[in-house]
């Protein structure tokens, strides 16, 4: 391929849309999709929305998708997946992949309810504790992936069995309950706040889940550090010899991924008022699912936190609507399957278009 | 005058409010080797993309042998015996040459599987009718580029290829390559096979080609016979107007001495086929000089450059480099960038640039940290940087928010001058910069390069086109083997005692050519 002559049409690659450029009338049917498309995530989104209200039971002529404690509940759902997708799109942004993100969960999970009942540690502490050995545990897969060079598959793959080794050592194998009180093997009845939502209405987790992709939002479009992500992700050889320091940002990525997926840990332990070994297993494979729904290329390089957020929103109001309408849990697997490939064929359709 | 191959009449192509091809006349004849030449962005590839079947939406008609064809597809033209031979080969590099060969319509025995013996035997043949001596079961991925390419020429020609479209063949090949190719290349003609030939190269055209075409700005400025043309008849026709001083004036005054590289010496921990490091490479680059770096293939210039920018193999050095009279080794290339040196790499595309990112975000890569204040980058100082570098340079670009992959090669060249020179360097070192660059670029980025050095800049530029140092530098070191063989001032050298410092006193030019 040669993009030595002038191609307008070329211009549009993974370009996102000026604000200037959004007030003006679209000049043509191919710049309108362009526009769609550089939301489309955020178009996929409110699509299935509209289609979940439709498709939703109702009783007593209210409509159970959009009442407020489904609406709750949805978010509520998300807010883990969310988190670690959050991290995941770090890594996928840099060209790599990390599967530890659901075995840390696990760990951080085991950890948070060890160091409070057993430890009898404070909830600072506690939570401090896990997150450190979260971003801790990444950084090393990052500093092994960047200075050995090995692919982030392969490091992350045996972090994830490492991973689940500790927690189940740590935790004797057995999932470890949390039960509330202010007496020994009892943890601190504020950690229970995790369970609880704003006004009754807003979960705590969602809360979270919002604030960290918002931080991340802004992290990704105003930093120099987001700037050598996408440098590296796009082509390392050149970021290296233009001067970024690739392996501190690599060590950085994956300990934001790690760190990321900690908090998700601790979320989950709160949720469910346990840390069991075996939590958070596959929840890699979502958060995947989530940063390719919303655009991210598993190449590197290019990509959006915004689309990320949308599509585990996405995710998380099919599995909603899915169970809502009572559809078989086996059947639910297969269309979430049939959504991701929709979702990437779209955007595969719109770059050869482009 | 023998029969044309293939004959396109009017053929018009607009991209938007853009024309690339203005009612353009092309023939290709058989047995005749057709050179296309302009500047990028003078419509080559728009015309040979409609060859090809990539661009199909085009006015004006194309005839095959005489009939009229209308291609859909890249697979009509290649029914229609029309093959490419792209600068990125389109060969599987884990596969044999032999398989690659047969890609696609591998000989089966009567149980389905494969025919080995029968592959081997086809691919013999095609190689030895092509005139290439090959072993096909060598893996495409351990041969030369070279190579590589005759092994596309030969898959092209067992499609039943009449024409051959060759966009920059000789890009990235050696000199005893590009004899190879040369010679392959007058064969073909001999069977008949019409040949379209696109490079940048003048010598290559004079020597090789028949008839050469001439595009600017979409349209046909002339087609002359090559051999009695001269460069400069073609540099004109190209350019619209006489480029006399294409590489500009020699400059006088220099200063204190920059870079002082005394017997550096590299011992890499782990050697790397076709690798060669400085073993015993002495320069000097003063402040305000040009420093031309000559050598053949392999000579190791592109090996120099990277250790002196801490991007080179790791080892063990001896020898001593100063910078500003003090002790100079970069580990890596932030530490080279920290103390004022900065880079152009030989490959743009590879090395340099993210073609996906924009125009404006790859300007400011290297020089982010002066931009930015805790960590976030102050987008209002950024614009006016890129502005000022997009001015600067004369980057031709619709916006600062245009990908990099849609500028031609120059103006992508020009974004790599630009993030070096917003980082502020004091030395510059340059791998081939004018690579893959348009004629009217090239002056502009000569002109650059004087107006750097009158400011007391010190450039030390490798380039593997003789002219290029001869016509830009102040002197010129010849490298053999990774070692300085000879330090000529460029005012009273010619390419013969480059070439003879290259090749060595006791001519065995066959071995380092290689």
């Amino acid at each position: 391929m040669t993009i030595d002559e002038q191609t307008p049409a070329a211009g549009t690659v993974g370009l996102k849309a000026s604000a200037a450029c959004w007030l003006r009338r679209p000049r043509s049917r191919r710049e309108l999709i362009d526009r769609l498309f550089a939301v489309q995530s955020l178009f996929a989104l409110a699509v299935v929305f509209a289609v979940a209200i439709a498709a939703s039971p109702t009783r007593n002529g209210e409509n159970l998708f959009l009442s407020t404690g489904n609406l709750g509940n949805i978010v509520r759902a998300v807010s883990e997946i969310g988190i670690i997708a959050v991290g995941m799109t770090f890594v996928v942004l840099l060209g790599g992949i990390d599967l530890s993100v659901g075995a840390i969960l696990g760990l951080s999970a085991v950890g948070t309810a060890t160091l409070m009942v057993d430890s009898g540690l404070g909830i600072l502490p506690s939570v401090l504790a896990v997150l450190a050995i979260g971003a801790a545990f990444g950084a090393l897969q990052g500093y092994a992936t960047a200075r050995l060079g090995i692919q982030s598959f392969i490091v992350t793959l045996a972090g994830l069995q490492v991973a689940r080794g500790l927690a189940r050592i740590w935790s004797g194998g057995l999932g470890i309950p949390i039960a509330y009180g202010d007496g020994p093997k009892e943890a601190p009845p504020a950690f229970e706040i995790l369970n609880g939502s704003f006004n009754g209405v807003v979960p705590v987790p969602a809360v979270l889940f919002l604030a960290i992709g918002v931080a991340a939002i802004v992290v990704l479009r105003t930093t120099a550090f987001a700037r050598h992500v996408y440098a590296i992700g796009g082509n390392e050889k050149a970021a290296r010899l233009s001067g970024v320091p690739v392996t501190r940002v690599k060590v950085a990525v994956f300990a934001i991924a790690g760190l990321l997926a900690a908090v998700a840990g601790v979320v989950h332990a709160g949720q469910l008022n346990q840390g069991s070994p075996n939590d958070g297993a596959g929840y890699e494979l979502d958060a995947i699912a989530a940063v390719v729904i919303g655009g991210t290329a598993l190449s590197g390089g290019s990509g959006s936190m915004g689309g990320t957020l949308a599509g585990a929103l996405l995710l998380g109001i099919l599995n909603n609507i899915l169970a809502l309408n009572n559809i078989d849990a086996n059947v639910q697997l297969l269309i979430k399957g049939l959504v991701i490939v929709a979702a990437a064929a779209l955007q595969k359709l719109h770059r050869t278009v482009a | 005058m023998s029969e044309a191959l293939v004959t396109m009449t009017g053929i018009t192509k607009q991209f938007g409010g853009v024309v690339a091809c203005r009612d353009v006349d092309f023939t290709i004849r058989a047995g005749e080797v057709h050179a296309l030449l302009g500047e990028n962005g003078a419509g080559k590839s728009t015309l040979m993309n409609v060859l090809s079947g990539v661009v199909t939406d085009h006015d004006g008609e194309i005839t095959v042998a005489g009939t009229p064809v209308r291609f859909h597809r890249p697979a009509d033209a290649q029914a229609a015996g029309i093959a490419t031979i792209h600068q990125e080969l389109d060969l599987v590099p884990g596969l044999s040459v032999a398989e690659n060969l047969v890609l696609g319509r591998e000989p089966r025995t009567r149980l389905r599987l494969l025919d080995r013996r029968a592959m081997l035997r086809t691919a013999r043949e095609q190689l030895r009718q092509l005139g290439v001596d090959l072993d096909p079961r060598r893996p495409v991925g351990a041969l030369r580029v070279g190579e590589q390419q005759l092994v596309e020429i030969a898959r092209a020609l067992s499609l039943d290829a009449r024409v051959l479209v060759m966009d920059e063949p000789t890009a990235a090949l050696a000199d005893a390559e590009v004899r190879r190719l040369f010679a392959t290349i007058e064969e073909l003609r001999r069977r008949g096979v019409g040949i379209v030939y696109i490079s940048h190269r003048m010598e290559e055209i004079e020597a090789i080609a028949d008839r050469a075409t001439v595009l600017r700005n979409g349209g046909v400025a002339g087609t002359v016979d090559p051999r009695t043309a001269g460069p400069g008849e073609i540099i004109s026709l190209m350019v619209g107007r006489s480029v006399e001083t294409l590489f500009g004036s020699a400059n006088a005054k220099t200063g204190a001495p920059l870079l002082e590289v005394d017997d550096l010496t590299v011992r890499p921990r782990h050697r790397r086929p076709g690798r060669c490091e400085p073993a015993g490479a002495t320069l000097t680059v003063r402040a305000g000089e040009i420093v031309g770096l000559a050598g053949l293939m392999g000579a190791g210039r592109t090996e120099l450059l990277e250790t002196l920018f801490g991007a080179g193999a790791k080892g063990r050095r001896s020898g001593s480099v100063r910078l500003d009279g003090v002790a100079y080794a970069p580990a890596a290339p932030r530490q080279a960038l920290r103390r004022g040196v900065g880079f152009v790499p030989e490959d743009r595309r590879g090395s340099a640039l993210v073609l996906g990112h924009a125009t404006g975000r790859s300007i400011v890569l290297t020089a982010l940290h002066r931009l930015t204040t805790a960590g976030i980058v102050r987008r209002r100082r950024e614009r006016a940087a890129v502005a000022g570098k997009i001015a600067e340079l004369a980057i031709k670009t619709p916006s600062a928010n245009v990908p990099v992959g849609a500028l031609s090669g120059g103006n992508q060249q020009k974004v790599v001058f630009a993030r070096q020179l917003l980082a502020g360097p004091r030395l510059l070192l340059l791998d081939e910069p004018t690579r893959g660059v348009d004629i009217g670029a090239k002056a502009e980025i000569y002109r650059l390069l004087h107006r750097l050095a009158d400011d007391g800049m010190g450039i030390l530029l490798a380039s593997s086109e003789l002219p290029e140092p001869l016509g830009v530098c102040d002197r010129i070191v010849v490298l053999r083997a990774g070692r300085t063989v000879a330090d000529l001032p460029a005012a009273t050298t010619d390419a013969a005692g480059i070439l003879a410092a290259a090749m060595g006193q006791h001519s065995r030019p066959t071995r380092e050519s290689a």
